[in-house]
């Protein structure tokens, strides 16, 4: 297979997962804020801060309201974390790849993309609703599936798992960050909300009935903190899918080097004991974590899409 | 959805041959009022049985394959949706097969010369030292590419894959009009319109003998191989192709599908310090063996030809020239593609086959002679002017539709840059009948056959027929309002 080929099927896995994730973060975010009573310290500006795109949002708004923060992540073409621009890329790579994809995977992208588009246009981006956001979600969680049902389980496909499962590692530990934000800077507010926080958090991620039923304890920050990094089985916990890119990378040609990247991973995250961690140095934690993410995309890229040995 | 016409009437309808006008033009279908040509004559029969609401009815499940197939091509716009349904003209032309026989050896024929032409005027230059061909005409050729030569590709085929332009005047002569050489498209939609056709018409192929199409990509793919700088079993063959956005991105992919060749753009190649071409997957690097590029030569390799361009691979021409890898078609061949060039295609054949050329060419008046451009300036409103290096139909002057301001500019470009230009007579094409509206109208049309060399030479059964879907128009062009049919090669045992 096409390196260039692969490439796009890696970013159509991770661009869906992104909007996937984006669209329920905004939803559980939305939930949150009408929980919480006024004056406590969680902001609209953590939001764009646990999507990353903090600088180019003060770069073109002015203030952080429920308004400017709904417009940057949902229909700011100019943010690369926007759904709007996920989605247009997403359809870019499909679109391009049509020999190898499904051509539902194109179709389904595109109509979800009319669809968002049609919406944004017709109401103020602060009146996006449970319900719109909630389409999105399903959308793209039927995509996944379309994908998953109808192609061959072969190379290109596990392109496209490699990169949701590398977005999902990347928006869980995103998710992790805002709780270890708050605890460093400790509000006495927040502190007597850290079982509300954290039960958002794990919704945020769909992750609270999962929660419930494999840890069975009350929801504190720890204890949450280690299910979803260390959870084998939740599709969303950072093991879980590192194990998952182990087993789709195996699968491919020459994967030594990107296989230990992955294992690296795993290692840091199974060697680190949370109550230990918990909370000075949580955050350092979670950037380390980060910083190995990307390591392995850095590694996929290396191998993959840019070979540069010769091999015949 | 654009397409023909849809047909929305109630009263039932029969089509009378005699009710059929072709204006006065030559139409393939029907020799005189109610008369059908011998090998139509099947055809024109069960079009006779059908009621025009059936002959609607197969025009939609035409329609609706198209769409299922997902058969389009691409229109450049700013606008989101760039694909259009492919416009297909369900009654097929019918050609005799005593007749294809004919223009079959004519394109052959044709073609050999040609490739040797090309092949002489990048090595010995023999026909220029023999004054058969002008060398001012070679050194004022924009194709001609100086960086070529010297190089001898296999069997000395430079033109690989060609598509010769016909059409039938008004006296019934068939013309070559131009040839493709290029890169040449409309290939793959000739294969789709009978698989279409097949659809809406299988008691007709049960009926008679007509020529399968369907065998031209392995024939592309046999003809590629066999251009392998290595000996191999299973060479690497790929289709480089400009990428999505260019116009006849859906046949690059279609002929890859097909060939199981790889489907490659410009980024995906690379050249070793070895001089040789690979692709990147994700094995590693792959040799590449055999490259059927659809990129102009322009645009091939910004290190030889266009720096800026994105759509090739550095290195590319140094890896040809040192044999390493097969460009089909050969880098510089567009230099037989000039349309002043064609006008010496008679003589390239006299002089390097010594032979009379079996098929003519349109006579033409070269503007750079003095006397022939003083005949083109007093008759531009009978002419049609062409430019030397344009395709599609652009950059035309069609003398009897022309109006006097479009002449006048005509005039000064001609005499400003003769060299540029050539001029025909405006032919009365052939027409055949095509669904318009509740009707069957006469349409104009032409046919563009391929033709593969090699080892041998393969020339398609028939080919792309395209019609010009506005009345009265000339202009066959997809890219400008053109459609296309099936076209039938008909074993109908007796004379056309």
């Amino acid at each position: 297979m096409l390196s260039r080929v692969a490439e796009r099927l890696y970013w159509t896995g991770r661009y869906i997962e992104r909007t996937e994730n984006t669209a329920r973060l905004l939803n559980a975010f939305k939930t949150l804020m009408l929980d919480l009573p006024k004056g406590v310290g969680l902001s609209w500006a953590q939001l764009i801060d646990i999507s990353g795109g903090h600088d180019d949002f003060k770069a073109r708004y002015r203030s952080a309201n429920e308004r400017n923060t709904l417009a940057f992540m949902l229909s700011d073409r100019d943010n690369p974390g926007a759904i709007i621009t996920c989605l247009g890329l997403a359809r870019e790579n499909l679109r391009t790849t049509r020999d190898i994809a499904p051509s539902e995977g194109f179709e389904s992208v595109n109509e979800l993309l009319m669809f968002v588009r049609r919406r944004l246009a017709s109401k103020r981006p602060g009146n996006h609703n449970y319900e719109f956001l909630s389409q999105i979600v399903q959308r793209c969680q039927g995509i996944t599936g379309l994908l998953a049902g109808t192609m061959s389980q072969d190379a290109a496909y596990q392109f496209v798992r490699v990169g949701r499962n590398l977005e999902r590692a990347d928006m869980t530990t995103r998710i992790l960050d805002v709780g270890s934000a708050t605890l460093i800077a400790p509000d006495a507010e927040l502190e007597r909300l850290e079982h509300r926080l954290w039960t958002w958090l794990l919704s945020a991620l769909s992750a609270h009935q999962a929660y419930r039923q494999s840890v069975r304890r009350q929801v504190s920050a720890p204890v949450a903190a280690g299910y979803l990094l260390h959870d084998t089985l939740f599709p969303r916990a950072v093991l879980h899918t590192l194990c998952e890119i182990r087993a789709c990378l195996k699968q491919l040609p020459r994967s030594t080097s990107a296989v230990r990247a992955v294992g690296r991973v795993e290692r840091l995250v199974r060697d680190s004991d949370v109550h230990e961690i918990f909370p000075q140095t949580f955050h350092t934690f979670i950037d380390d974590l980060q910083v190995a993410l990307g390591d392995i995309h850095a590694s996929i890229q290396r191998t993959w899409f840019e070979p540069a040995a010769r091999s015949d | 959805m654009y397409l023909v016409v849809r047909l929305r009437y109630s009263q039932p309808m029969r089509i009378d041959w005699n009710q059929y006008d072709a204006g006065g033009f030559y139409d393939e279908m029907i020799s005189s009022p109610g008369q059908p040509r011998a090998a139509a004559r099947v055809l024109a029969n069960y079009l006779k049985s059908l009621s025009d609401q059936k002959l609607a009815r197969r025009q939609r499940a035409a329609e609706l394959a198209i769409e299922e197939m997902g058969i389009t091509f691409t229109v450049y716009s700013e606008g989101e949706n760039i694909d259009r349904a492919w416009p297909f003209d369900i009654i097929p032309r019918v050609v005799a097969l005593r007749e294809w026989r004919q223009i079959e050896a004519g394109l052959k024929q044709r073609m050999q010369a040609l490739n040797l032409f090309i092949d002489d005027v990048y090595n010995k230059q023999r026909i220029i030292r023999d004054k058969v061909f002008p060398k001012d005409m070679l050194t004022s050729s924009k194709d001609y590419l100086p960086q070529c030569a010297g190089v001898s590709p296999r069997f000395g085929v430079w033109a690989h894959i060609c598509g010769s332009d016909l059409v039938r005047d008004g006296d019934g002569t068939v013309y070559v009009l131009e040839d493709n050489l290029r890169v040449p498209s409309g290939v793959s939609y000739m294969i789709q319109n009978r698989s279409v056709a097949k659809r809406v018409f299988p008691e007709l192929f049960r009926r008679q003998a007509i020529l399968p199409v369907d065998d031209y990509p392995a024939a592309l793919f046999d003809m590629l191989a066999a251009l392998s700088p290595r000996p191999l079993d299973y060479p690497e063959i790929v289709v480089l192709t400009p990428g999505i956005y260019n116009s006849a991105y859906f046949e690059h992919a279609y002929l890859a599908q097909q060939m199981g060749a790889e489907l490659v753009e410009g980024g995906d190649l690379v050249v070793g310090s070895d001089d040789c071409v690979y692709m990147r997957t994700i094995d590693g690097l792959q040799r590449v063996d055999v490259i059927y590029r659809r990129v102009n030569d322009d645009f091939i390799d910004p290190e030889a030809f266009r720096e800026d361009s994105a759509l090739g691979c550095p290195g590319l021409l140094r890896a040809w020239r040192a044999g390493n890898v097969a460009l089909a078609n050969a880098p510089g061949c567009g230099v037989a593609d000039d349309k002043v060039v064609y006008t010496y295609v008679p003589d390239f054949i006299r002089y390097y086959l010594d032979e009379e050329p079996i098929l003519p060419n349109v006579p033409s008046y070269r503007c750079e002679d003095e006397k022939q451009r003083g005949h083109v300036l007093a008759n531009l409103k009978d002419l049609v002017v062409k430019p030397a290096n344009e395709s599609g139909g652009y950059g035309m002057l069609v003398g009897p539709q022309s109006t006097l301001k479009e002449r006048e500019k005509f005039a000064t470009l001609i005499q400003r840059r003769p060299r540029n230009y050539i001029a025909q007579p405006a032919l009365a094409l052939s027409t055949a009948p095509t669904v318009v509206g509740r009707h069957l109208e006469a349409r104009h049309l032409d046919l563009r056959p391929f033709i593969l060399s090699a080892k041998d030479t393969y020339v398609t059964a028939g080919g792309l027929t395209r019609v010009a879907l506005r009345k009265g128009s000339l202009v066959v062009n997809s890219s400008q309002g053109g459609g296309s049919k099936d076209t039938w090669v008909v074993d109908s045992g007796g004379r056309s």
